[in-house]
């Protein structure tokens, strides 16, 4: 009994995270008093900068908070025992705004952020991150590459500065020197942080485009690409209200589905936790959101056993945590559906998410399952060294499954027909063309064939090898001969 | 007719030789001063210090060292003030300075002297404040301040109006050192630990062994 009442306690909070469905659907104001702003000593940096640097007080001037009389220092005001505190003109300020200085005044905002996905950029890719940057580039293309989105860990040097090879930097995931994580101007480019070029696709495929996260091909190659690209005029985009359906209906842009308001449903700075699936690994499997009772949050797979409320499990930084709540991924698929909903009749959303689903399934089963099988049983046999990308197969392995196998999978998520067809046609012709040949070289002929037969020779989605004679002229066979004439 | 008739009774003759010999002597101890206080402000005469050696090290690639003008600033100009009574007085304040090379701790040790020169720091900026930054302004005229930007000069006339150089322009030519009071000892030691590849906490005990 008391276990169904905490499910029943556990749900009913899921559901107020992810619909809020008791709040307002207008972004969150700020409830501080407005005399907590607007700092005498502030005022005299306008003065000086719009000489100094004239271009970035020129966008603080055209933007909300110079309006609401937030002036340089509100942001930038630091305690003398700030570990990136400096003296600058007489005041003491830091350089970075972190999310925790936005959240003085934008707690909401804050609050969402803080154990998001975003502020997880730098762990997400903590073990990929030395094999990538170090084997394919060196630790410049860490600095100049990979941390700019996912972020930097900031580091003041001793003498005040902060180190040329950690900042300047905006990565969602970054690392401040006040041990919050994540940067505001990633998406809400400063100095003016317009919330009209937020909610711009452009905010998002900044990052969000290339093999690694093809999302910019994908969404302009989408039907909501399509009509926002013609309709741009109509998106109302700096409306305080951006309720998808009632502010706006021209297109949805990336904001719309996964973070925007629709219906009653609020919108919400927590970027992933509309996302039911992982869709940047090897395998894809689907997801339960963890939120921890401090309001850290993770992302545990369905195949990981279900963390009971008031569980002690680990967060994503090692150390423990007690559950809150635990989303299911069928409460996160519901709240992205909501948005759907907006435009789309109920069935038209189920079956767009269905076709969805089968492509990611079919890029388990067919080919992410067995290739991922097929290289652990390689490297358990020492027939791979463990370092990664010293030999042509991982390399083969890695543009499967991250180039071909993402964009397939994103381009079935966004309804972008054309990558996820292509997508799907990479991961093919790579697995069929060069894994399985290169297996073959790694293993010698009797293990390999050991391996694919038992991985790949019983699955349905091969069986196309075993009809050698079925014609199709596609590649030219009979095409020339005497029948065809 | 002697020279006595001329000067009054108690100017006798030995009293005029030693008017003449003092006054004599006293213009060459003030050409003296002149001279020493000139010598001892050269680059030349405050890097026969090692330690002072250091701190000039990052002088050389400052742009009071290599300006585009020629127009080179040594150690004295910005150091040792106008006039010979205040350059004597300075000089004399600055033998603190030997005293220390001589009896303090090991300035010439490079570990040692950078643990050390916040505080030095801190005290040449102090000394500029006191000054109103008058060795600055022996050269940098602030109605005349022409930058690469084109407000500059109004930044200067305006906005740094009632301001004295070392106000904004810190960190120009030594060691970069954030300001006191955003001066944090822990971090500054272990910055110069990492850099001579000490071992962490040493640099505390350095200092603590050199007091």
């Amino acid at each position: 009994m008391i276990r169904m009442v905490k499910i029943f306690l556990s749900s009913s909070l899921c559901f107020y995270l992810l619909f809020g469905v008791s709040q307002s659907v207008l972004a969150a104001k700020v409830t501080l008093d407005s005399s907590s702003w607007g700092l005498e000593e502030g005022k005299a940096c306008v003065d000086c900068h719009a000489k100094s640097s004239s271009g970035l007080t020129h966008q603080w001037k055209n933007s909300a908070h110079a309006q609401a009389n937030v002036n340089c220092l509100d942001c930038h005001q630091a305690y003398e025992d700030d570990a990136d505190s400096m003296e600058h003109e007489g005041s003491i300020i830091a350089t970075i705004v972190s999310p925790k200085d936005c959240g003085r005044c934008h707690e909401t905002e804050l609050k969402q952020q803080q154990g998001s996905v975003h502020t997880k950029a730098v762990d997400i890719i903590k073990n990929r991150m030395p094999a990538l940057a170090e084997h394919f580039g060196s630790l410049s293309i860490n600095d100049a590459g990979c941390a700019k989105c996912h972020g930097s860990e900031v580091k003041v040097k001793g003498d005040g500065t902060l180190d040329s090879t950690t900042w300047p930097n905006s990565g969602i995931g970054r690392i401040n020197p006040d041990g919050s994580k994540g940067s505001c101007s990633a998406c809400h480019g400063r100095h003016q942080f317009s919330k009209a070029q937020a909610r711009e696709p452009a905010a998002c495929t900044f990052c969000h485009s290339g093999p690694d996260s093809p999302d910019k091909a994908v969404y302009e190659t989408s039907k909501h690409g399509m009509m926002y690209e013609a309709h741009k005029s109509e998106m109302n985009m700096g409306s305080d209200s951006w309720v998808a359906g009632k502010d706006y209906s021209a297109a949805p842009t990336c904001v719309s589905c996964h973070m925007g308001a629709a219906g009653k449903m609020k919108s919400t700075h927590d970027v992933g936790m509309r996302d039911s699936w992982n869709l940047n690994e090897g395998v894809s499997t689907q997801q339960y959101l963890v939120i921890f009772e401090d309001g850290e949050k993770r992302e545990l797979s369905t195949s990981d056993p279900v963390p009971r409320r008031g569980e002690s499990i680990n967060k994503m930084d090692g150390s423990m945590g007690k559950v809150k709540a635990v989303a299911f991924p069928k409460r996160r698929r519901g709240a992205m559906t909501k948005v759907c909903l907006e435009c789309h009749s109920k069935n038209f959303a189920k079956n767009a998410m269905l076709q969805f689903d089968n492509v990611v399934e079919l890029y388990n089963e067919k080919y992410g399952k067995p290739a991922q099988a097929i290289m652990q049983a390689l490297y358990s046999e020492n027939l791979l060294t463990p370092l990664p990308f010293d030999e042509p197969l991982e390399i083969t392995y890695w543009k499967l499954w991250h180039s071909g196998g993402t964009r397939a999978r994103h381009g079935a998520a966004m309804a972008s027909p054309s990558n996820t067809w292509e997508g799907m046609a990479e991961v093919g012709s790579l697995f069929y063309g060069k894994f399985l040949t290169q297996v073959r070289e790694v293993a010698g002929a009797e293990k390999a064939e050991k391996l694919i037969k038992q991985h790949i020779n019983g699955s349905e989605h091969h069986e196309w090898l075993n009809n050698p004679n079925k014609a199709n002229p596609i590649l030219g066979y009979g095409k020339g001969s005497t029948n065809e004439n | 007719m002697k020279i006595n008739d001329f000067l009054p009774d108690f100017i006798t003759r030995h009293v005029l030789f030693a008017l003449i010999f003092g006054g004599v002597c006293g213009i060459g101890f003030i050409l003296f001063l002149i001279e020493f206080d000139h010598y001892t402000s050269t680059e030349e005469f405050c890097t026969s210090c090692h330690s002072m050696e250091l701190a000039a090290e990052p002088y050389r690639q400052s742009t009071h060292y290599n300006p585009q003008s020629g127009v080179r600033a040594s150690c004295g100009d910005c150091h040792v003030s106008e006039g010979v009574l205040s350059a004597t007085w300075d000089h004399f304040m600055g033998s603190k300075d030997l005293y220390k090379q001589l009896f303090g701790p090991d300035y010439d040790d490079p570990v040692v002297n950078a643990l050390h020169l916040p505080e030095a720091a801190f005290d040449a900026r102090k000394w500029f404040k006191k000054r109103n930054s008058a060795t600055c302004k022996k050269c940098h005229v602030k109605d005349a301040i022409n930058g690469y930007r084109p407000d500059t000069l109004q930044i200067h006339q305006e906005d740094a109006k009632d301001k004295t150089c070392i106000e904004c322009h810190y960190n120009l030519v030594h060691r970069k050192i954030p300001d006191e009071k955003t001066f944090k000892r822990d971090k500054w030691n272990a910055m110069i630990e990492e850099e001579f590849g000490l071992e962490k906490g040493s640099a505390k005990k350095i200092l603590e062994q050199q007091d």
